[in-house]
């Protein structure tokens, strides 16, 4: 299990590696003057020659190549040009807020996506199925972006039980700095007041962000604990004389879980990029926020920081679910 | 004494697109307590849907339209899932074809085994047994079935045991509530030779030391006259007869009965070779068409061990001859089979062909070759391709390697179905419309659509039922002498190879243990294996033929 | 062994007269009865179905019936701005003065050609790229599927972000850069299937025939993988569609006054919430169209089931 377990590192490492190659394809091999790219649509010709040489963007490719994953191992991800600051500190101070959005968004989708799967699955073709259906199928075809303004207006504007964006209100102060994540980090400093206005306002883009999670989970489990009910195996639990419950709970769950366990993680990396809508709607102050202002600002540098930042969350989490996928799959264990 | 098991004209329908199928039509049958009855029939003959329905695990969209099952008194047509769980292991049991599938991938043995006997505990009102009595318990039911090491066997997973032992995991299964019936459904069916031999030992055994009612139905009769002393027949849903076993084996009442058993080959019969001699007449090139010269396979592992499927076999084939190839899974025979076409490329060594070398061929030469050697395989549900017309199947060959017309190609194809008895509208029809022994003879056609010299037969009726195997056995003997063929014949069925076979390969773990005439083998073998194999071949055989 | 031979199944005078078509297709004819009476049960494939074919009959003839067919490309009418429903608008009307009704209408066409292409360009790589990979085996698959796995490693909408803003911003960008972002999925559907395909007797029977590579891959391959490579075009013509709607709500795809959808809405967030009905028919419109997309390809996902070709 160790040997599959640092298998599993390398190929992590190597796949960085290889996100690296590609944001420098992106950056290099796309049309247009990569000089001109970083310098911002108001630089002069002079100052695009400097940062040409500065950069060191009249070397050969290969060289940049080797020149920039230099930069990218010491941590060195440029600096932004709108804030002047380098991009690898404002990508740290915006990335818990983003993870903190993740995480409980997933939390929903898999506390509510995989049940509602499993009861799906053995009440086929029953009310509950039918239902479940048309919701998972518009769970992933509704807009992120739509479905937010429909629920600032539905719950914010036009109930006002809940706030319309932002991560705290103005007044209020964050709580001591832990993890950044301010809904731990309140209940840390036993502060909770602030956790639960915290809560307000999370709860919105978070539903919004796990509505196409929820769905595809829903979707995915409820397809595979059919094919599972249908298997040999459970052919012969049931002739042995287990219970329903515990075949349906137990077994059948156990071996559903494989594909939706990938489905988890695939929706994980969705959802890493579908918080560049959902941020912007609810000014949540994100990476995905500041990837899409960046852009918008022509600031190429922080875009490719964020991309970066999120291949590798990505990564991190596939991982995780191939080690998980091990820890079920008592076969995948040799591999 | 009332019987233990009573069905009474119970009539079964299914539910499809094309209306509703009688699947079970009128069947009566009575099994007291002690009898060992074995159900014999066909691929839907009705059989299998016959005893799920019995354990209430029948098929989902399946309607009774008549009659009634009871169990001891009590009517189980119609129970709930609830009053299933006091009866399901407890006092019917029932065990499975293939061990892999039915066993859970995911969970150790001993999780399943326990399971299964806390769920028996709690269906009879008591409260569920500590971790370590049961555990106990398993290890005592796996030690019943003649299972080693039951502590060990305990915390292993079902992928990491063999075939024989994942099936005596099952019978353990079966027993652990101590069940009044066990019913088995083609207990041997996916297992080797010896392996199945030793599991109907075990069943037998059971039977006498747990005083053990058995139902057991198979394809195979041999299997079933071993176990069962009570016997019934099935063909397309309804028993054709049924009486104690020797009676039915000596005296068959009913035409298809008849059928049946008479297409069983006897290991211990000399064949009429009345084929090979035809042969004579036409004064063919004799001379070996095909020799191998140490032929070798060796594969390399990711782990770096070398596994040697095939090693340094070296053969003759003379022309006309029909040459049989026999071994277990495992020995190798298959991956022989594909070398001599050099569908799978040999590691070292040479294939001479007509007395051309054609180890070295590839391209175009390689190709040209082709049409002399065919192969014809041993699952004809797989070997088409389901989303052609068998009219395309049949044509590929001749599309690939000629430049005719496709008008002649369909005359062709038109000729082909004819040669192998197949109506011309079948050129239309789809592979999945086809019967397994329709497939087969599609696959034939297809073969020798090229006009080929060698056909190389791996284990061609093995997926077949047992009457229509004699049919095409028959058939490729016929179309031996009328087209000049040479064949190559890999099977693991004893019976059959002696049957057909002029020349004989034993093989064991790629290396040739023995060979020689056919007939020689059988009546005097030298080594240890091939003795070994001709016995358990025998016993099923033997029984199956009543000469025990 | 004495066998008595089964008797041939046509014992009567085989026919001679040539077939009717009915009688030679009758096997395939009786397969789309089938199809046809399974897909019609169905409620949710029925109602993708009708919003799909809905969807691309708007497209197809949007602009001549469109009641305002100078909305398309932001004709200035500043009189009737930012109107709300009525009945002679009615979706209302947006800052310029047009009528959203019909900007929402004539913006199917552009949503249709962003889709085909998208998933068209995505499609015939990713298919290709894919059976080659899964045939050959060896380093030339590890080079494609290391390749395709890199571009998998970046969610796709950040991907196309990052693309998009090299480029610039606007619609061509958008699109080549969201069908950069979706081949590598077809490869990975292809390879799986073509490699549990090239393990299958037929192949192996194909090659003992003397069939080439390209053949097989053509004949036998291909037409294997096709039903799961339906499936997933028609839910990706919708998944395309909301990516471009996507990015052009952050400001990179479709550029105003364009009538993409998407791109509407980045511009109607900013008269929210007073003027709600600029923001809702668009996104409306948007949703219907990949629901459509997505039920449909659920319910051919259903009917071509292997194990319901049984039935």
């Amino acid at each position: 299990m160790l040997t599959f377990a640092f298998r599993k590192l390398l190929t992590l490492v190597g796949t960085m590696i290889g996100i690296a190659a590609l944001t420098f394809l992106i950056t290099n091999v796309a049309p247009g003057d990569p000089a001109r790219l970083v310098a911002g649509p108001n630089a002069t010709e002079d100052m695009v020659a400097t940062i040409r040489t500065e950069y060191g963007l009249d070397k050969s490719l290969p060289e940049q190549f080797i020149v920039y994953m230099g930069e990218l191992v010491r941590g060195d991800l440029g600096t932004s040009i709108v804030t002047t600051r380098p991009v690898l500190e404002e990508v740290m101070r915006y990335a818990p807020a983003t993870l903190e959005l993740v995480f409980v968004a997933m939390f929903l989708g898999i506390v509510i996506g995989v049940p509602l799967g499993m009861l799906s699955a053995v009440y086929k073709d029953g009310p509950l199925d039918q239902i479940t259906r048309i919701f998972s199928i518009s769970g992933v075809a509704i807009p992120a972006f739509w479905f937010g303004i429909l629920l600032q207006l539905m719950f914010a504007v036009d109930l006002e039980w809940l706030p319309v964006s932002g991560r705290l209100p103005l007044v209020t102060r964050p709580p001591e700095f832990v993890t950044g994540l301010l809904l731990v980090d309140s209940l840390i400093s036993g502060n909770f007041a602030t956790f639960w206005v915290s809560l307000q306002h999370i709860i919105l883009p978070a539903i919004v962000l796990s509505f196409p999670c929820l769905a595809s989970i829903l979707r995915v489990n409820r397809a595979e604990m059919i094919e599972v009910l249908q298997s040999d195996y459970i052919v012969a639990a049931r002739a042995h004389g287990i219970s329903s419950f515990r075949i349906v709970a137990l077994y059948a769950l156990k071996n559903a879980m494989l594909p939706t366990l990938a489905m988890i993680g695939l929706r994980f990396g969705w959802m890493l990029g579908s918080t560049v809508l959902v941020e912007t709607v609810f000014d949540w102050p994100g990476i995905g926020l500041y990837a899409v202002s960046s852009a918008l600002s022509s600031d190429f540098k922080p875009v490719v920081g964020v991309t970066l930042m999120i291949g590798f969350f990505f990564i991190v989490a596939n991982t995780l679910v191939d080690l998980a996928y091990a820890w079920i799959d008592p076969r995948l264990r040799k591999a | 004494m009332t019987a233990l098991l009573d069905i009474k004209d119970y009539r079964l329908d299914i539910g499809t697109f094309d209306g509703p199928v009688h699947v079970l039509k009128g069947i009566n049958l009575t099994v007291n307590r002690g009898d060992t009855l074995g159900i014999v029939g066909e691929s839907g003959s009705g059989k299998t849907v016959l005893v799920r329905s019995v354990l209430g695990i029948g098929p989902r969209n399946s309607k009774v339209v008549e009659g009634s099952i009871s169990f001891d008194g009590q009517d189980i047509t119609n129970l709930s899932e609830k009053d299933w769980t006091k009866i399901r292991g407890i006092r019917i049991s029932m065990i499975f074809q293939d061990p892999m599938t039915y066993l859970n991938p995911l969970f150790t043995i001993g999780r399943q085994i326990s399971d299964v006997i806390a769920a028996h505990e709690k269906a009879a009102g008591a409260g569920v047994s500590s971790k370590s009595a049961r555990r106990a318990r398993t290890e005592e039911l796996l030690d019943q079935v003649g299972l080693p090491n039951p502590a060990m066997l305990f915390s292993q997973y079902p992928h990491q045991l063999s075939g024989g032992m994942r099936q005596r995991i099952l019978i353990a299964m079966a027993l652990a509530g101590k069940p009044d019936i066990l019913i088995a459904d083609e207990p041997t069916t996916a297992l080797d030779v010896t392996v199945q031999a030793q599991v109907l030992d075990l069943i037998n055994s059971l039977v006498e030391k747990l005083n053990l009612t058995v139902i057991m139905i198979s394809h195979d009769i041999g299997a079933i006259a071993t176990v069962a002393k009570r016997c019934a027949v099935m063909y397309k849903g309804e028993i054709v007869e049924q009486g104690m076993t020797q009676d039915i084996l000596n005296r068959p009442q009913h035409e298809y009965t008849q059928r049946l058993l008479a297409a069983v080959p006897d290991i211990d019969v000399a064949p009429e070779k009345v084929a090979a001699e035809v042969s004579e007449a036409k004064p063919a090139k004799r001379g070996n068409l095909l020799e191998a010269i140490d032929l070798k396979k060796v594969y390399r592992s990711q782990s770096g061990a070398d596994f040697t499927a095939v090693n340094s076999i070296s053969l003759a084939v003379k022309t006309g001859e029909i040459f049989g190839v026999v071994g277990e899974s495992g020995s190798g025979k298959s991956t022989l089979a594909r070398m001599l076409m050099r569908l799978i490329e040999p590691t070292s060594g040479d294939i001479i062909f007509d007395g051309q070398n054609i180890s070295g061929l590839s391209g175009e030469p390689l190709r040209q070759m082709r049409r002399h050697m065919q192969f014809v395989f041993q699952n004809p549900h797989s070997a088409l391709n389901g989303r052609h017309t068998i009219g395309d199947a049949i044509g590929e060959p001749l599309r690939i390697q000629t430049n005719m017309s496709r008008r002649d190609i369909e005359a062709r194809a038109e000729a082909l179905l004819d040669i192998v008895q197949l109506p011309k509208m079948f050129k239309y029809r789809y592979p999945h419309e086809l019967s397994g022994g329709q497939k087969q003879r599609v696959c034939i056609a297809r073969a020798i659509a090229l006009n080929p010299r060698l056909l190389i037969l791996d284990e061609p009726t093995s997926a077949l039922d047992i009457s229509v195997q004699a049919q095409v056995l028959d058939f490729l003997q016929e179309l031996r002498s009328e087209l000049n063929l040479t064949y190559v014949f890999i099977s693991h069925n004893l019976a059959v190879i002696r049957q057909i076979c002029d020349h004989t390969i034993v093989m064991k773990r790629g290396e040739i243990v023995e060979q020689g005439d056919t007939e020689q083998i059988f009546l005097a073998p030298r080594e240890e294996y091939t003795k070994a194999l001709i016995e358990s071949g025998r016993k099923t055989s033997q029984a199956a033929n009543l000469q025990v | 062994m004495t066998a008595t031979p089964m008797t041939p199944i046509d014992t009567s005078v085989e026919d001679t007269r040539p077939l009717t078509f009915r009688e030679r297709h009758a096997s395939q004819i009786r397969q789309w009865r089938l199809y046809a009476h399974m897909f019609r049960k169905s409620f949710s494939s029925m109602l993708g179905l009708s919003l799909v074919v809905l969807f691309l009959v708007l497209a197809a003839i949007g602009p001549l019936i469109v009641p305002y067919p100078e909305a398309a490309s932001g004709a200035i009418n500043m009189s009737a701005k930012l109107q709300p429903p009525s009945s002679t608008y009615w979706f209302g009307t947006d800052e310029m003065g047009a009528d959203i009704f019909s900007r929402v209408i004539i913006g199917a066409r552009t949503s249709l050609w962003i889709g085909v292409v998208i998933t068209g360009i995505a499609a015939i790589v990713g298919i290709t790229l894919g059976i080659i990979a899964g045939y050959r085996g060896g380093w030339v698959r590890a080079v494609i599927m290391r390749f395709t796995e890199l571009f998998l490693a970046v969610p796709g909408l950040a991907l196309a972000l990052a693309i998009v803003a090299a480029l610039g911003p606007g619609i061509t960008n958008c699109v080549l850069a969201l069908a950069i972002v979706w081949w590598p999925g077809y490869v990975r559907l292809v390879e799986a299937k073509t490699l549990s395909i090239k393990e299958e007797l037929f192949i192996e029977s194909a090659r003992s025939i003397g069939a080439k590579t390209p053949w097989i891959l053509w004949h036998h391959i291909l037409p294997n993988c096709m039903s799961p490579i339906i499936v997933k075009m028609s839910m990706d013509m919708g998944m395309a569609i909301l990516s471009a709607a996507s990015l052009g709500f952050i400001g990179l795809g479709a550029q105003p006054p364009s009538p993409e959808w998407g791109s509407m809405i980045s511009v109607a967030r900013t008269y929210m919430p007073d003027w709600w009905w600029y923001s809702l028919f668009p996104g409306a419109a948007i949703f219907l169209t990949v629901l459509g997309f997505n039920l449909l390809g659920d319910g051919l996902r259903d009917i071509l089931d292997p194990r319901s070709r049984d039935r």
